[in-house]
């Protein structure tokens, strides 16, 4: 069973997401800022990792940018959510993105439960 | 009177065979002619009659010459006197002197008729000369007329708005009080000097020139097209005109300055704070559209038939208002100005195909054919990406959102003379003819017994009509109630 571990600050998000996926056959494991994200990754070495863009702590950029220096944790894909105008979202993207190593995939809240399954799919099948 | 007819002529030179000669040949054409034998001499006579010496023969080898001083000293003082030199062989010091400002050189071995080719020409450039001088003193007349009627200076002193005019040359001539507080203008260093002195705005001046050579195809700025530019710490809104005479001729530029600078940090927050609150309606809107997903995807329990229904339709307007809000931000953003993030060569037909492809789902869901034919070779378009998709979306889905069940929605992408072509056709339920018009005003929607159900924001059509405009592309729209509707959008192929 793939491990997903999904980072959001908004705990209705997370407890309804994960009923989506758990639907769909993954163990999905929840954690509710950056920081403690990021502690769940090192723990659980989970096969993807959805983050939020936008949390306390430390946002997801930075715990992104952690995640892709570290050697270890580098070929666990990366998914960035965010709810920020999407058309700022592409270029402050698109700028941070030149300061880490990319993120694999993006996606603009609000999301469809099928959209975000699909990507989730499509990132895990080319792992 | 514009032509002179005879034109007087100084002839300084301190060989008398020469001045001499120069002198009948002058005066057998009928022009008057003075003569001095030497620099102070001539001075002498430039001083005392003014206005009497329209062109000087000068000689270059006059003793105890200052003659390179003279002509600079005359280009300075006295601009209106052409000067002709007359030297042995029109060498190295003739070049100078016409780098001075001299216009010519004759040799004095000169014979009659090279003497008149040189001459002549020199007497048509002054005429030219003399010409253009009275048309500009008569323009600048024209304007500093105004300067003179004290019931109008009152009357412009009382605008709110800050007021300049300048001549055809962006010499300002007349401002009012608030333009003097906008600009920190004062009569000394304004008033006869070029704007540009005054107003440190390249774009302001552009728009004077604009005006100005409104009479040579530049054209000024349209009606409605009133730009606000910073100026220091200043928004002003700017219209920019030309000022005609009685025949039409532009003889100079007014500008009108509406301080805007509150106004537009009220925009700036207005805006600033309709993306914050999109943005705190999203991240719940988020969660609620998971929530009654996974819900009604039975994921949490199994539902009854009734609870089904009543989560579908929650679901659906969870939607609408996400849908809003998107609306709201694109809308934002064309009204900032800002609908076209980045022109680049595009392939619409690719952009066009993975729309269609989006959206045959909700065609299928609602029972409806969506049909999709795309030309090959088509002109090539450069527009900003997102743009287009934002324009092929949202005609398309509100094709199928007013098209009813067992309907057709057919969309084209064809060659339109040199144009490209994209049409939307459907079998809906059509607009009316008083509807028409409004349809692309924001926030516009139908209201019938057959629109109650279906979701909207009414602000797609407004985006599409503002991305349309920002790409100088033209949209159309035909309708029959009851039969259907059908949107044509033409894009312009690029040129060349």
């Amino acid at each position: 069973m793939k491990k997903v571990l999904l980072v959001d600050d908004d705990v209705d998000f997370c407890e309804a997401t994960k009923l989506l996926l758990d639907s769909k056959g993954y163990e999905v494991i929840l954690a509710y800022d950056g920081k403690e994200g990021l502690g769940k990754v090192r723990a659980e070495k989970p096969d993807l990792v959805i983050l939020d863009v936008m949390m306390p702590e430390m946002s997801g950029y930075d715990v992104c940018v952690v995640l892709k220096a570290d050697p270890e944790l580098k070929n666990i894909p990366v998914i960035l959510l965010t709810a920020v105008d999407q058309a700022l979202f592409k270029t402050t993207y698109t700028k941070a993105m030149g300061l880490m190593t990319e993120a694999d995939d993006y996606i603009a809240k609000p999301v469809e439960p099928e959209e975000l399954v699909r990507r989730v799919e499509d990132l895990l099948s080319k792992t | 009177m514009l032509i002179k007819p005879s034109i007087d002529i100084l002839v300084v030179e301190n060989d008398i065979t020469i001045l001499q000669r120069c002198r009948e040949l002058l005066i057998d054409e009928g022009h008057r002619v003075r003569t001095a034998e030497c620099i102070e001499e001539a001075l002498d006579i430039i001083q005392k009659h003014p206005g009497d010496v329209d062109i000087m023969l000068l000689s270059l080898e006059l003793p105890g010459w200052g003659g390179m001083t003279l002509i600079e000293t005359l280009q300075k003082a006295r601009r209106e006197i052409l000067i002709m030199t007359m030297s042995d062989n029109c060498g190295e010091e003739a070049i100078e002197a016409m780098h001075a400002g001299a216009y010519d050189c004759i040799r004095k071995s000169f014979t009659t008729d090279r003497f008149w080719i040189k001459m002549n020409r020199a007497i048509e450039a002054f005429r030219l000369r003399h010409q253009l001088d009275i048309l500009t003193r008569q323009r600048q007349a024209a304007l500093t007329k105004v300067r003179r009627d004290e019931n109008l200076l009152a009357i412009l002193q009382s605008l709110t708005d800050g007021f300049v005019v300048t001549d055809w040359q962006t010499n300002i001539v007349l401002f009012n009080e608030k333009a003097a507080g906008l600009f920190d203008l004062t009569e000394e260093k304004a008033l006869g000097h070029p704007i540009s002195v005054s107003i440190k705005s390249d774009e302001l001046l552009s728009f004077f020139m604009r005006a100005i050579k409104s009479d040579s195809g530049l054209g000024p700025l349209m009606v409605g097209e009133e730009p606000v530019v910073k100026v220091g710490e200043k928004a002003l809104r700017v219209h920019v005109y030309p000022v005609k005479n009685e025949t039409g001729t532009v003889i100079g530029a007014a500008g009108l300055f509406h301080d805007v600078t509150t106004v537009s940090a009220m925009d700036k927050l207005k805006s600033d704070f309709l993306s914050m609150v999109s943005h705190e309606l999203k991240s719940p809107l988020s969660s609620l559209l998971m929530q009654i997903s996974v819900v009604l995807d039975g994921l949490a329990g199994d539902l009854t038939a009734k609870q089904s229904d009543l989560l579908a339709k929650a679901k659906e307007k969870t939607k609408g208002m996400i849908t809003l809000v998107n609306d709201i931000l694109d809308y934002r953003r064309i009204q900032e100005g800002k609908s076209i993030q980045k022109i680049e060569s595009l392939d619409v037909a690719e952009i066009l195909k993975r729309t269609i492809e989006l959206m045959h789902l909700s065609a299928e869901e609602k029972g409806l054919s969506l049909t999709c034919e795309i030309a090959e070779e088509l002109p090539s378009f450069s527009g900003d990406r997102g743009g287009m998709e934002a324009i092929f979306v949202n005609l398309i889905s509100n094709a199928i959102k007013y098209t009813p069940k067992g309907g057709n929605v057919n969309v084209t992408l064809n060659k339109a003379g040199k144009d490209i072509g994209f049409k939307v056709v459907d079998t809906g339920i059509g607009i009316l003819p008083e509807d028409i018009d409004r349809i692309f005003e924001k926030f516009y929607r139908i209201k019938t017994e057959q629109t109650r159900s279906i979701s909207g924001s009414g602000l797609g059509l407004s985006i599409v009509k503002g991305i349309v405009d920002a790409h100088n592309s033209a949209i159309h729209v035909e309708s029959e109630v009851g039969k259907g509707t059908t949107f044509v959008v033409s894009l312009p192929a690029e040129s060349g």
